[in-house]
């Protein structure tokens, strides 16, 4: 074991000191998340939309009539149901159904608002309150009683980051494993490691696993950068999000090798790597949802290990979705693993040109 | 992202270094009696360590090493001499497990070494001709790690005392980055000797070092053999040669032409000395050359006027060169005289110069198949 752990705390540390690296794997993907999230932003809203529903009165239509009149509201009118809907799918703030007036002869309403839209479910709640009561004349004239729904409102900055940590994974797996390996060889690391008892499948086996704790560690750190800075939240299992995180880096990884395998240099190695990586970043759904891409690109997303990656992180981040709406995308992430190192070990070279 | 320093040695091109520093110009006597210098004469070494029979390996066409035999001998500073492309580094290699040969035998501390070359990996050390080391791991960490490798555990004693050896201890906490490439070349040096093995190989130790720093690895290499370790090294540098190994094995295109210690091998050539000049103007016949008294071996190169006389008798040969560049009209410069050494040997055993930088019928080595796109 001790060889091994040797070798793996060796990679650990060379990592971490290694300032350029550290910039494109961590800065670089942080820098995407401020600048985005700042751009785009948290999903503020700065108007309330009002559902409203429920049986007709003299109150209801009073109450439509006062929030139109105001720039702050946006009502739309409808059924119960699909009001309630309509606000699961976060396309409302708010929905205020009126009841059959009680016993007391007092208007009855159900306002119904988004918990997991935090603060915004909570300035629509009060808002709403506020012009009941002044419509109604005053609080005991009406009953007003709370509902929250939970839906999860996905603003872009929660779709945004698992796509960054999948484009984050991608970039250290292809561009640092395979432009590593490729100077390995190049600078005779490979021929010193092979006059020594320590075998070279460890070897490899040793950058690999650090890699994949590196890429936990990454994953981690932008989590927490979203969170502090624009307020994601983070649903699903943390074992479900780390078997994702894990999966797509040995793919990335993976892939890198097999480039290190025919690449002579680190140039051509690093050109091979930007030539997979640049698209991918592009095509698999980092920025902007798939579904929003145009038809004919649709196929060639399908076989992109990054959508994969960027699904199996996405769907349990986002929607606290398990492994079985996500198995899929992980077998084809293992599937990727398995057929890059067959190439990376088919056609590895070991020794440079000829000594 | 490269994470590895790497300081080639320049083996390209090398002025012969005995040349310029051992000049003398006082007449040595005419019975030969070479006083052994300290160094060339063989410590009380052990058994056979390592035993090569009939080595050979090809590559397609070309044979870098033809038919090697040679044994080393416990405790001994073992030196391979000879000009680049003479096939010492393949010898080495197929020692240490890096090439297998087509042919012929190999026996480390007993183990076959072409058949359980990880049994023969775990006792050797090894220092590559380029010091390819870890960026951004400092030397103590480098020891730790390497120690790792052979499964061993490395205290902080031990770490200290291997830079000490190597006098890298105020560098125990650089990165390698921060290190000269002198420094590096050191500190493999250190590497080499981790695991404390029976057997040291050291390819072209002082290669790209300047004067001084060449003078203290001798030393160095000298306390690792005191210590018990066997060290077989590779050197184009005949004064390295006489200097620092017990015995020495001149290797040219691929075969062993001698072996012997650096005084034998002296011894044999019957010279006391070697008279060189530069020819200016004129040119002088060889024959007559040949026949100056007490010329043993004559070398002349019209082009570049380089003359090399050896001679039994330094005084007799200078006289009577002088007499017969006067007749010819010859302008001769930059006349020296040289005691022997194994610059003269290799000229007497080949017929050619000693020409380190050169490297014969290395474009006849085919390109190493190439996989892949490039």
């Amino acid at each position: 074991m001790r060889p091994i752990l040797s070798m793996i705390t060796a990679n650990l540390k060379m990592t971490v000191r290694n300032r350029q690296a550290l910039f494109w794997n961590l800065a670089f993907p942080a820098l995407f998340i401020i600048l985005f999230g700042a751009l785009l932003g948290s999903g503020g809203n700065v108007s309330i939309t009002v559902g409203v529903a429920g049986q007709p009165s003299e109150l209801q239509t009073k109450v439509i009539e006062a929030m139109k009149g105001s720039k702050v509201f946006k009502v739309k009118t409808g059924a119960e149901a699909a009001e309630l809907k309509a606000l699961s799918d976060g396309n409302r703030d708010a929905v205020l159904v009126f009841g059959p007036p009680a016993a007391n002869g007092k208007p009855t309403t159900t306002l119904y608002y988004d918990e997991s839209e935090g603060p915004n479910g909570e300035v629509a709640v009060s808002s709403v309150r506020q012009v009941l009561q002044a419509v109604a004349g005053g609080e005991p004239a009406v009953t007003i009683t709370q509902k929250p729904i939970n839906s999860t409102n996905i603003s872009f900055i929660d779709f945004f980051v698992p796509g960054i940590i999948g484009m984050s994974l991608m970039n250290s797996g292809i561009i640092g494993l395979s432009t590593s390996f490729v100077t390995y060889r190049e600078r005779g690391i490979l021929r010193r490691i092979k006059v020594t008892p320590f075998p070279l499948w460890q070897f490899i086996l040793a950058r690999v696993l650090a890699s994949v704790l590196i890429s936990i560690a990454q994953a981690l750190i932008l989590i927490a950068l979203g969170k502090a800075l624009f307020g994601i939240t983070v649903h699903g299992n943390p074992l479900v999000i780390l078997l994702g995180i894990v999966l797509g880096a040995l793919a990335f990884l993976a892939i890198g090798f097999a480039i290190s395998g025919f690449s002579k240099n680190a140039e051509t190695a690093a050109s091979y790597a930007n030539l997979i990586t640049f698209p991918m970043l592009f095509l698999s759904g980092v920025f902007f949802k798939i579904s929003d891409a145009p038809g004919w690109l649709q196929p060639i997303t399908k076989v992109l290990p990054l959508t994969y990656s960027v699904n199996a992180l996405r769907d349990p981040m986002t929607r606290g979705l398990g492994l079985g709406a996500i198995w899929v995308d992980l077998v084809f992430l293992a599937g990727t693993f398995v057929v890059a190192m067959v190439i990376a070990v088919r056609f590895f070279r070991w020794e440079g040109r000829a000594v | 992202m490269p994470d590895v320093t790497v300081s080639r040695r320049d083996t390209s091109h090398h002025s012969f270094e005995g040349k310029h520093s051992m000049a003398e110009t006082s007449t040595a006597p005419a019975a030969v009696t070479t006083v052994p210098r300290a160094g060339t004469v063989a410590p009380a070494s052990g058994p056979p360590i390592i035993e090569l029979h009939d080595l050979v390996k090809r590559y397609g066409n070309f044979t870098a090493v033809d038919g090697v035999s040679l044994t080393v001998y416990e405790r001994e500073i073992f030196g391979i001499l000879g000009p680049n492309g003479a096939g010492k580094t393949t010898t080495l290699e197929m020692i240490e497990g890096l090439r297998q040969p087509d042919a012929g035998t190999i026996r480390v501390a007993g183990i076959d070494a072409v058949h359980d070359s990880e049994a023969v990996r775990r006792i050797i050390g090894v220092q590559l001709q380029t010091t390819a080391l870890f960026d951004y791991l400092t030397s103590a960490e480098l020891i730790a790690l390497f120690g790792g490798l052979y499964d061993k555990e490395t205290s902080a004693q031990r770490v200290s005392d291997l830079l000490a050896l190597v006098g890298l201890s105020e560098k125990r906490d650089a990165k390698v980055n921060e290190m000269s490439g002198g420094q590096q070349q050191r500190l493999s040096i250190a590497l080499a000797l981790v695991n404390q093995p029976q057997i040291v190989f050291l390819d072209e130790p002082t290669t790209g070092l300047d004067p001084q720093a060449r003078r203290n690895l001798w030393e160095t290499i000298r306390g690792v053999r005191a210590a018990g370790t066997t060290v077989v090294l590779t050197t184009h540098y005949m004064e390295e040669a006489e200097y620092l190994c017990d015995r020495v094995a001149i290797m040219d295109h691929g075969q062993i032409i001698a072996m012997d210690t650096p005084a034998g091998l002296i011894r044999s050539l019957g010279m006391a000395a070697s008279v060189q000049a530069e020819v200016m103007q004129g040119t002088l016949p060889p024959a007559a050359l040949a026949s100056l008294a007490a010329v043993t071996k004559a070398d002349f190169q019209p082009e570049s006027g380089a003359l090399r006389l050896q001679t039994s008798n330094v005084q007799a040969t200078l006289v009577a060169l002088l007499d017969l560049a006067a007749r010819h009209q010859v302008v001769l410069s930059d006349l020296r005289t040289t005691q022997a050494n194994l610059e003269d040997v290799f000229l007497s055993l080949t017929g050619r110069k000693y020409e380190p930088g050169q490297e014969p019928e290395a474009s006849a080595k085919p390109a190493r198949r190439r996989r892949g796109m490039f």
